[in-house]
C-alpha cells in the first residue's frame, strides 16, 4: 500500500516530466524540415537498412550564434539579482508575519496570496498602466512636482525586476514563514541570555535556523524566473536577453523546433546542475556530526 | 544582616488586565539556592524572566548584587538562564553552544577552550563535545544547558523546570548533583519548580507562589510543618484540614470546636484570634496514629470508619471517614511485611494526634 502511494508522484512526475522531456531530446537531435511535424523521423527503415539520423547540429549551432550564450547569460542575471531582490524584501516580511500575534498571521499570510486571485497576465498587464509615459506613477510624480519629465521606466530591465519581484514575492514568502513560524522562541531568549545583542542573534540564530526556508524560496524565485516569458516579453524592451523570448521566437517565428528543443535541453541542464549540487552540499552538510 | 544580592521590591507585572505578578518583595542572599515553588500561571516564571530581563516589570524594581537591573536588557546582565525546554542551538555542536556565551563576552579563544573543557568536565560531557543536540538524550541535553549557562559564571543562573523533562529516576540523580554543583561554584541559584518534592529536596529556602503574590517564604521543614494558610498547607504535601472555631485561648492552651471533626481538638499552646473566630485546622496524614485501639493516651483522638486502604509499597495510606461525613488520610509506614493489626476496609478505628502536630489556621 505505501509503495503505491509512493507510486502515484513517480507517475507523475513520469507521466509529465519524463515523457515530454524524452520527447524534447529526440526533437532535439533531429534534422529541421519543412513538414509537418516540422522534423525528420530519427530512425529510417528503408531497403532493410536502419539509418539513425542524430544530428546535434543544433546543439553545435548553439555554440556558433553568441546570441544564445548572452541569452542565457543574461536570463540566469536577470533571475539570480530578482531572486536576491525578493530575499530582501521578502525576508523581512516573512519574518514579521511570522512574528505576529497568532489571530494575525491568517490574515497576513491571506494578504500575502491574495494576489494569486487574479490572473497573472492581467497583473503583469497592470504594471503597464503603472509604468506608461503617462501612467499612474509618472503623473503622480509630475503632479506632485518631483519630476518635470516622464520618467521612462517601462521596456526597461527595471520594469523586468520590478516584474518578477513583483510576481514571485509570495514564493520567496511562504516558504521563509514556514521556517520562521517554526523557530523556537526561547532560541532567541537564551541568545540575549548569552550576551548577545538582537543583531548578533539574527546572524548567529535566525539566519542559520532559516537557511532552508531561504533556499527553498530561492529555488521557487529562481527557476521560473530564468526561464520567464511573458514578464521580459510585456514589460521588457528590445535589450531584454532572456533565454524564454528566445526559446518562443525559434518554436513560433522561426519553426526551427529541434534548435529551440535543444535550446530548451539546454536550459533544463543549466537550471539542473547547480541545484543538484547544491542538494549535494545540503546533504553532507547534515550527516556531519 | 548585610544587604541582600539579590533584591526583589514591589515588583508587579501585569499582561493587559491580568495581574501575572502582584506586588512581591523578596530578598535573596548570596551563594542561596531559593526555589520558588507554584502551580501553573501562579507567576513564577513570569518572576524568572523578570530577573532574566525578558520582562519588564511594570512597576517595582530589581535589584541584583548592588546595581538596579530593573531597565537592563538580558543581553548586559550578569544573569544566565536555563530554560525548561533546554533552548540549545540545533545548529551547533555541543562545544558550540557552550562557547556561545564566551565567544559574546569577547573572550580569546584559547581561554575559551579552556573554559569550555572545564564545564564539558563539570557535567561530565567531554565525550559527546562534537554531538549536535539532536543526537543527545534528554538527560544529556539537560547537561549541556547546564553547561552552557554556567559557562559565563554569572552572578545568579536561573533554572526554569530544570528537571522537568527527565524520568524519576534520574531526576533524583540529578538533583543531587544539581546541589552538588551549586555549593562548589558558590553561584546563587534560583530554581522555578511545580513540583513540591522537587523543591523541599533541592532549596536551601523555598517561596510558594500564588495568584501572582509570595504566600509564604521558609525553610523546607517551615514551610511544611508551619504552613500560614490553607493555601500553603494544602499545596505543600497531603493535609487533613478540620473547619472550626476557636473555643477557649488562653496564654498556655488553646480548644477548637470542630463538629467536622467531631470533637474539641486541645492545641497545646496559644493560637492567633479571638474566640469564635472561625479557623482551620491543619494535620499532615503522618502525624495521626491508626488503631483499632489506641494503646497510648493522646490530646485528640477521633473515631471513624475505614473506607479505604492505598498501598504504594513503602506507606499505606488509610481513608476514614469520620461521622460528620469527613474523610481522614492517615499514612503509614510500612514497617512490617504484614499488616499489623489486619486492619481492613470497613473497620471501626480510632485515630489519635498530638495537638502539637497541628496547625491552626486564620486563614
Amino acid at each position: 500500500m505505501k509503495r503505491l502511494v509512493a507510486l502515484i508522484p513517480m507517475a507523475w512526475l513520469g507521466l509529465f516530466f519524463l515523457v515530454p522531456f524524452l520527447v524534447l531530446l529526440k526533437i532535439s537531435v533531429s534534422e529541421p524540415a519543412i513538414a509537418q511535424p516540422p522534423y525528420m523521423p530519427l530512425l529510417d527503415w528503408a531497403d532493410g537498412i536502419l539509418t539513425i539520423a542524430l544530428n546535434l547540429g543544433n546543439y553545435i549551432f548553439l555554440t556558433e550564434d553568441p546570441l544564445y550564450l548572452l541569452s542565457y547569460l543574461s536570463s540566469v542575471k536577470i533571475a539570480a539579482i530578482s531572486t536576491i531582490l525578493t530575499l530582501l524584501l521578502g525576508y523581512p516580511m516573512a519574518y514579521v508575519i511570522a512574528r505576529a500575534p497568532e489571530h494575525r498571521r491568517g490574515l497576513l499570510l491571506m494578504l500575502v496570496i491574495l494576489p494569486f486571485w487574479t490572473s497573472f497576465l492581467l497583473r503583469v498587464y497592470a504594471w503597464i498602466g503603472l509604468l506608461k509615459a503617462n501612467g499612474i506613477v509618472n503623473n503622480a510624480l509630475l503632479a506632485v512636482g518631483v519630476i518635470d519629465q516622464p520618467l521612462v521606466m517601462l521596456q526597461t530591465d527595471f520594469a523586468v525586476y520590478l516584474g518578477i519581484v513583483y510576481t514571485y514575492l509570495p514564493f520567496m514568502i511562504l516558504p521563509l514563514y514556514a521556517t520562521l513560524s517554526k523557530l523556537d522562541a526561547d532560541l532567541l531568549d537564551a541568545s540575549a541570555d548569552l550576551g548577545a545583542r538582537p543583531g548578533t542573534t539574527f546572524l548567529t540564530v535566525t539566519l542559520p535556523l532559516s537557511l532552508p526556508g531561504v533556499v527553498a524560496g530561492s529555488m521557487l524565485v529562481f527557476i521560473p524566473a530564468v526561464g520567464e516569458y511573458i514578464i521580459p516579453a510585456l514589460l521588457g524592451g528590445p535589450g531584454t536577453l532572456m533565454i524564454g523570448s528566445v526559446l518562443w521566437n525559434e518554436f513560433f517565428l522561426n519553426r526551427d523546433w529541434p534548435v529551440a528543443a535543444a535550446v530548451a535541453i539546454v536550459m533544463v541542464l543549466v537550471l539542473a546542475l547547480p541545484i543538484g549540487l547544491l542538494r549535494r552540499v545540503q546533504a553532507r552538510e547534515g550527516e556531519r556530526p | 544582616m548585610s544587604n541582600p544580592f539579590i533584591r526583589i521590591d514591589g515588583v508587579t507585572r501585569t499582561f493587559g488586565e491580568v495581574y501575572a505578578v502582584d506586588d512581591v518583595s523578596l530578598d535573596i542572599q548570596q551563594g542561596e539556592l531559593f526555589c520558588l515553588l507554584g502551580g501553573s500561571g501562579s507567576g513564577k516564571s513570569t518572576l524568572l524572566r523578570m530577573l532574566a530581563g525578558f520582562e519588564r516589570p511594570t512597576t517595582g524594581r530589581i535589584i541584583i548584587d548592588g546595581r538596579d537591573m530593573t531597565d537592563v536588557p538580558p543581553h548586559a546582565r550578569d544573569v544566565n538562564m536555563m530554560f525548561q525546554s533546554y533552548a540549545l542551538f540545533p545548529h551547533m555542536s555541543v562545544e558550540r553552544n557552550i562557547a556561545y556565551g564566551l565567544h559574546r563576552m569577547g573572550m580569546p579563544r584559547a581561554q575559551i577552550a579552556t573554559r569550555v573543557t572545564e564545564m564539558l568536565s563539570l557535567v561530565q560531557m567531554e565525550k559527546l563535545a562534537r554531538r549536535k543536540p539532536d543526537q543527545l538524550s534528554g538527560g544529556q541535553r539537560q547537561r549541556v544547558a547546564l553547561a552552557r549557562a554556567l559557562a559565563r559564571r554569572p552572578k545568579l543562573l536561573l533554572l526554569d523546570e530544570p528537571l522537568g523533562a527527565l524520568d524519576r529516576k534520574l531526576r533524583e540523580e540529578t538533583q543531587l548533583e544539581l546541589k552538588k554543583i551549586q555549593s562548589s561554584l558558590g553561584i546563587t541559584f534560583i530554581v522555578v519548580t511545580h513540583d513540591q518534592e522537587e523543591a523541599m529536596t533541592l532549596g536551601d529556602r523555598l517561596g510558594v507562589m500564588n495568584e501572582g503574590r509570595i504566600v509564604q517564604v521558609g525553610a523546607p521543614h517551615e514551610v511544611y510543618e508551619f504552613p500560614q494558610s490553607r493555601f500553603v498547607a494544602d499545596f505543600i504535601g497531603t493535609v487533613n484540614l478540620f473547619d472550626g472555631t476557636i473555643a477557649e485561648d488562653r496564654d498556655t492552651d488553646a480548644v477548637i470546636a470542630s463538629p467536622e471533626a467531631g470533637i474539641d481538638i486541645r492545641i497545646p499552646h496559644a493560637v492567633a484570634g479571638t474566640a469564635g473566630q472561625p479557623v482551620a485546622v491543619a494535620l499532615r496524614p503522618e502525624k495521626i496514629v491508626i488503631s483499632r485501639t489506641l494503646p497510648d493516651p493522646y490530646d485528640n483522638v477521633l473515631t471513624g470508619q475505614v473506607t479505604d486502604i492505598v498501598y504504594s509499597g513503602n506507606l499505606s495510606v488509610f481513608h476514614v471517614t469520620l461521622a460528620s461525613g469527613k474523610r481522614v488520610r492517615v499514612s503509614r509506614t510500612n514497617r512490617l511485611r504484614a499488616e499489623s493489626e489486619g486492619i481492613g476496609a470497613g473497620d471501626a478505628v480510632q485515630l489519635g494526634f498530638t495537638g502539637h502536630s497541628a496547625v491552626v489556621l486564620a486563614s
